[in-house]
């Protein structure tokens, strides 16, 4: 009865104890390719769309570069007609109460989990990356997603009450990153009733895969539509009217290029830049598990990118010695194997992987590489590269998977220093086992997700996202919702008609300002001046610029601002900046409630000058009070900060902290002098801002009086108050790049301006009062 | 087992820098099982392996010869000879690494397994199993004993007492647990011991040897066990000297994995032969 089926070589295994392949079979995803004639199309409004005449690419075996499938270019129609489906879905999708968008996600949930080992095959067969992490991860997560956001759909006309959803949102996802990077956007955006239009790279078919899926549950066919194409097809996608808002995720260069485009289309767009991550490891580390969390977030096709290691001096070697013992024993293979630890990422990671490394070594750096790899491309081994100079251009450059460059640092201090001294802030992890040190360093990194202990955890429950560079959108919890709603009421998006304006010479001189008469203004004279660091200064281009009055008078002087004035400011701000974060919420609120006095004891005054601007004597005191008013009440709001601690499935609680940007450049608008800067710089402090302000351009003398006030109430700096030609300012603020977001009030063609020259803030420009504040 | 550690220093600075953080340790052992899995050949050989490394362990209280005699049978003769033929492993001498029996029955197992012809080593729990807790003096002339049978192997139980109060003991083998508490063997636990034994061998050069003892029931268990010590500590620990699995009823189902893989089908229990 036995002996047929007898293994060949048992005994040699019995001897060496090797690992052996653990093929999982993609037999389902041929099969599914095979149903379409392995021919990809779009997939748009609940049906396959596969129009003639369209170039094809290839979807080729990443490992062998057997083509699997021809997959169609889409061009500017196929985009308009899948953006005109999502426009029609989303009258009755948005119309639905959230109950019953909540049942749908959930039905696509568990399609989901019906169809898993097509999904995960697929995906793993086409991408490289191995088959457990989709399979125990990718695929659990997008159904946690869906049930998730169900949840957070059926209670929306509650929980979300005076908010509404954008309308359709173009979605623009770039080849490197998983079909999770999707989920991540479609879940929230579906669940609060956008609908969506993905803009996936040629080659990609699991989403596809995911759209025919959501498409098959019958009713809402057109919610998800998935258009395949190039990269030059996004900004179309974006300058189609019904587009509210763009999500990208990427590539830093992709994100400017596709900001760049986007100019005067004054869509908003969401940004999640970059792939680097950050370990920073003290000597209190359980190292062990440090080792672990560096293999997590570089070594497993978990995490995207590559990871900057820092580690503290005294436990360098010891640490070190671990780490490359544990790289021995990492395997990679093909994405199929359910035994590997790493797969590929195709041909260019592998090539750019190779370019760094070789440029690290030339530059001194000393790289290590193990591990059990195929000698061939795609695949490049785990690799470690230390002693890499602190000023070589590798230093700088963003780590690309699946490399790891450590670096030793000596104190907290210093480490934090390291950290923080890239313009990334995407995520990071420290670990530490005591509590105090791992909370400081937690506290004191510039980086939009930090995790202690762990690397690289996610839940639908927690929002993650990245700071500086890295880009402002978030993903998961309440706040990934915000990214797809707001206020009701809002007006819809207004095409800007900009596309010829000049913005390489947009304020970029200054009119001359000539002597206009006798001034005739009241007295005492308001202080003439540039209020920065805390007193009034002469403009450094001495001169002066006219104010008048309504009737056309000659009202007085103020001060002509240039770029070194806005340097000065800005440097002012800057130094303000740590002691006005460090403060009290509750020492906030009682500078903001003091100034609100200053305010009622000057109202006559102010209420006058109002009344020289063509103001009512009513309207301009009920100005007065309403300005006292909101600083009031945003001085309240300092205390209400919304750090929250969750408790979520990660084994430890999550603490969400709201930090100040920096340093704000406001440039206010000409209505509502008093009301409109005031109303601007009090929500900015609140939060522990400082601000650097241009005020109204026809009547900034308001705005001179309250600095009067700020000068005797607040710390120098705190806020500075810069006046002059308003174009040409705000082209020195936009130029500036250490300012951390501008808010800008005035005409859509200068927002297009903005747009082109803010290349280093990936913070979007606020256009509107209402709302979140965009300070936060 | 391993020639004797040559011990060292008692350095408790050592045991006072670990640093073992807990949620860490537990999302590593639960990676550890999903990352390495091995399927056909691989598996049937790993599963022999396995065997290798089993201490056919009976601990009860109604222990007789008679039990003790199958006991040692089943540790020369683990798998059916036609199933080793299949897989040409006939020749290998493939035994069990010892029986583990209480101390009264170290000299019935001796003598069953003088009787089958084979050295297999015969491990006595010794000093007071599973609570450890008698006088000294009892405990070690239980050791003298259980040596006098003809035990070679001595599994201790430390005394608790001590370690809880930072009085730590050595040894040439740690095991998780004696197999007798709530809860034994678990992956967390045995993935920070085999640590301390890796750092152990770094700063002194000395190899001590591990045994996972209680609930491994499973082939699949078994599997991950292996893949667990070749991953923490490498294959150089993956010999019976070093390595000890504690268990009775695995080795039915290692049989049973076997003879699925070499015919193809599953086994009915009165199929293999009870130990």
């Amino acid at each position: 009865m036995a002996a047929t089926r007898a293994a060949p070589h048992a005994r040699e295994i019995f001897t060496s104890l090797e690992y052996g392949p653990v093929p999982e079979s993609p037999t389902c995803a041929l099969a599914w390719l095979d149903t379409q004639d392995r021919c990809l199309g779009h997939y748009v409004n609940g049906k396959w769309l596969k129009p003639e005449h369209r170039n094809s690419v290839p979807c080729q075996n990443p490992i062998t570069g057997e083509n699997l499938a021809s997959c169609l270019q889409g061009q500017a129609e196929d985009v308009a007609a899948a953006v005109e489906a999502a426009r029609t879905a989303f009258k009755s999708w948005s119309a639905q109460p959230g109950v019953v968008r909540g049942q749908h996600l959930t039905r696509l949930a568990k399609v989901i989990q019906k169809h898993q080992r097509l999904l995960w095959t697929l995906e793993s067969l086409v991408t490289g990356r191995v088959v457990r992490e989709v399979r125990d991860g990718d695929v659990q997560l997008a159904q946690q997603l869906l049930h998730y956001h169900a949840i957070q759909a059926s209670t929306q006309e509650e929980a979300l009450a005076g908010w509404e959803p954008m309308g359709v949102i173009g979605l623009i996802l770039p080849p490197t990153f998983s079909f999770l990077e999707m989920m991540w956007r479609i879940c929230p955006a579906l669940a609060v009733g956008c609908t969506v239009v993905a803009l996936v790279p040629p080659a990609s078919p699991t989403p596809l895969l995911l759209a025919q899926l959501a498409g098959e549950l019958g009713s809402f066919p057109g919610i998800l539509n998935v258009i395949s194409g190039p990269a030059s097809l996004g900004p179309i996608l974006a300058s189609q009217p019904a587009i509210q808002k763009v999500a990208f995720c990427g590539a830093l260069e992709e994100g400017r290029v596709l900001r760049r485009s986007l100019a005067g289309e004054c869509v908003e767009l969401g940004l999640a830049l970059g792939m680097e991550s950050l370990l920073l490891l003290t000597d209190t580390a359980d190292v062990d598990s440090a080792v672990e969390g560096v293999v997590d977030a570089a070594w497993s096709d978990r995490g995207p990118g590559g990871l900057r290691l820092l580690i503290q001096e005294s436990v360098w070697d010891e640490f070190m010695r671990r780490l490359q013992e544990r790289m021995q024993r990492l395997r990679s293979g093909p994405g199929l194997d359910g035994a590997v630890d790493m797969g590929t990422r195709g041909a260019a990671a592998c090539d750019l992987a190779q370019r760094f490394v070789h440029e690290a070594q030339s530059q001194g750096a000393q790289v290590f590489q193990a591990g059990d790899v195929p000698p061939k491309r795609p695949f490049y081994p785990p690799t470690l590269v230390s002693n890499l100079p602190p000023a070589s251009p590798c230093a700088q450059a963003e780590v690309p998977w699946p490399v790891v460059v450590a670096s030793p640092f000596r104190t907290a201090k210093e480490a934090l220093a390291m950290a923080n001294g890239t313009p990334r802030g995407g995520s990071a992890s420290v670990w530490s086992e005591r509590l105090g040190q791992a909370l400081e360093l937690g506290y004191g990194l510039r980086m939009g997700t930090v995790w202690i202990n762990a690397h690289g955890l996610r839940d639908p429950s927690v929002p993650t996202g990245g700071c500086k560079e890295s880009g402002c959108s978030w993903h998961g919890g309440p706040d990934g919702l915000y990214e797809y709603l707001r206020p009701s009421g809002t007006p819809t998006r207004v095409s800007c008609l900009s596309k010829n304006m000049n913005y390489d010479t947009f304020g970029l001189a200054v009119p001359p300002t000539l002597p206009a008469g006798p001034e005739i203004g009241p007295s005492p004279a308001p202080p003439y001046g540039l209020f920065v660091g805390g007193r009034f200064q002469a403009p450094g281009a001495r001169s002066s610029r006219p104010i008048q009055d309504a009737s056309g008078n000659l009202h007085g002087y103020v001060a002509e601002g240039g770029a070194k004035d806005i340097r000065g400011a800005v440097e002012a701000a800057h130094q303000a900046a740590p002691g006005w974060a460090g403060q009290s919420p509750g020492a906030r609120a009682g500078l903001l409630w003091a100034l609100a006095a200053a305010l009622e004891r000057r109202k006559s005054t102010l209420a006058s000058r109002l009344e020289r601007q063509g103001v009512e004597l009513k309207a301009a005191e009920a100005e007065v009070e309403l300005s006292a008013r909101r600083l009031r009440a945003w001085g309240a709001q300092a205390q209400a900060q919304g750090h929250t601690l969750q408790v979520s499935g990660l084994r430890g609680p999550v603490l969400r902290l709201r930090e100040p940007l920096g340093v704000l450049a406001v440039v206010c608008p000409d209505e509502w002098p008093l009301l409109a800067f005031v109303s601007l710089l009090a929500p900015a402090l609140a939060c522990g801002n400082t601000v650097v302000m241009v005020p109204s351009a026809a009547c900034p003398l308001l705005a001179l009086e309250v600095c009067q006030d700020m000068a005797t109430l607040f710390p120098a700096g705190l806020a500075n108050v810069v006046t002059g030609d308003q174009d040409h300012l705000t082209r020195c603020l936009a130029l500036h790049q250490d300012v951390q977001a501008l808010w800008y009030f005035g005409s859509a063609q200068v927002l297009f301006v903005l747009f082109c020259h803010l290349q280093h803030l990936t913070l979007p420009t606020g256009s509107s009062f209402s709302g979140n504040s965009p300070a936060l | 087992m391993s020639a004797r550690s040559r011990g060292t220093e008692l350095d408790l600075s050592w045991i006072s820098k670990i640093q073992v953080n807990h949620p860490a340790v537990l999302r590593r052992a639960e990676q550890i099982q999903a990352r390495r899995t091995v399927k056909k050949e691989w598996q049937a050989a790993w599963l022999l392996k396995a065997v290798t490394f089993i201490d056919l362990t009976t601990l009860s209280g109604d222990d007789t010869s008679s039990n003790i005699q199958r006991l040692c049978y089943k540790a020369k003769y683990p798998i059916r000879e036609d199933l080793l033929k299949a897989l040409n492993m006939h020749d290998k001498g493939i035994t069990t690494a010892a029986v583990c029996v209480y101390p009264a029955r170290v000299c019935d197992a001796v003598q069953a397994l003088k009787a089958a012809g084979c050295s297999i080593p015969v491990a006595s729990v010794a000093t007071g199993f599973p609570a450890g807790q008698t006088h000294l003096k009892t405990r070690l002339e239980e050791i003298r004993l259980a040596v006098e049978d003809g035990a070679t192997e001595i599994d201790v139980v430390i005394n608790r007492s001590l370690v809880l109060t930072g009085q730590w003991e050595g040894s040439d083998f740690i095991k998780t647990s004696t197999g007798k508490e709530t809860v034994n063997a678990t992956f967390p636990v045995a993935i920070v011991m085999l640590r301390a034994i890796r750092d152990f061998f770094w700063k002194t050069g000395n190899k001590i040897g591990f045994k996972p003892a209680g609930g491994i029931r499973s082939a699949k268990d078994s599997l991950a066990w292996l893949s667990l010590v070749k991953e923490e500590l490498g294959d150089e620990w993956l010999k019976p000297e070093l390595f000890r699995i504690g268990a009775s009823t695995l080795l039915s189902d290692i049989e049973r994995q076997i003879y699925h893989h070499v015919t193809g089908r599953y086994a009915a229990y009165h199929d293999l032969p009870m130990s």
